[in-house]
């Protein structure tokens, strides 16, 4: 449950923060969100292979 | 007595940064100055100065409601020091997000019940990033380019465009 919740969260507070640091430095919405979330996406992704990666060593090694 | 200290603290630290932005500052842009001073108070409030209400009142909301969250989860207790000294500092990036944990007073936060403990930490961190947040915030306000849209500024006219660069000349082919 601990990783889940850990989890859950992550998304919320890293959206904030990376919506935030685009609006610091942009006037445009739109490329506020499309970078924002692009930075989301590639977060994710290097969470997830980063995880993958642990979970494969600790399976297998 | 604690609160008073605390409150002397705040003060010096509020006054130390509006002086040294003030000071370093040029005449015409001493407004800035005054907006970074304001933003630390409130977030957002630094860029309604500017004349940019949309992006104020955007980072007002976005930042409220994270803090918001965060202190739903901790059982509105506000960060102590005992919790995690790093997010204890962190809500210091927000005079509004202090002086609310000032009067809250509680000695340490709790995790709301009915919530999985696991989310006791965290809920803390929320509250944390929103003062540092509130930090980047602050600095975009000492920006160049933050005074562009604001209705003063703006009324005089759009940003000057620069000058269309001449037609690069083609390099001579040389035999």
């Amino acid at each position: 449950m601990n990783g889940v919740s850990y989890l859950l969260l992550f998304f919320p507070i890293v959206l904030v923060i990376l919506v935030v640091l685009e609006a610091a430095r942009s006037d445009d919405p739109k490329s506020i969100l499309k970078r924002a979330l692009a930075n989301l996406g590639v977060l994710t992704a290097v969470l997830v292979l980063g995880g993958a990666f642990v979970y494969v060593i600790n399976r297998w090694f | 007595m604690n609160l008073k200290i605390s409150a002397k603290g705040v003060l010096l630290v509020g006054g130390l940064i509006f002086i040294l932005v003030t000071m370093f500052l040029k005449k015409g842009e001493r407004i800035k100055g005054v907006a970074f001073f304001v933003g630390w108070l409130v977030p957002g409030a630094g860029h309604v100065l500017l004349g940019k209400w949309k992006k104020g009142l955007f980072f007002f909301g976005v930042l409220g409601a994270t803090y918001l969250f965060g202190m739903w989860i901790s059982g509105f207790r506000p960060v102590s020091f005992d919790d995690n000294p790093f997010y204890f500092v962190g809500q210091y990036g927000s005079g509004l997000t202090l002086l609310i944990a000032k009067l809250r007073g509680a000695e340490k936060a709790i995790i709301r019940p009915g919530l999985d403990p696991s989310w006791f930490d965290p809920g803390l961190l929320y509250v944390c990033v929103v003062g540092l947040l509130n930090l980047v915030v602050m600095l975009s306000v000492l920006d160049a380019k933050a005074l562009t849209g604001a209705a003063p500024a703006a009324s005089a006219g759009p940003e000057a465009v620069p000058p269309a660069a001449a037609p690069a000349s083609v390099p001579e082919k040389t035999a």
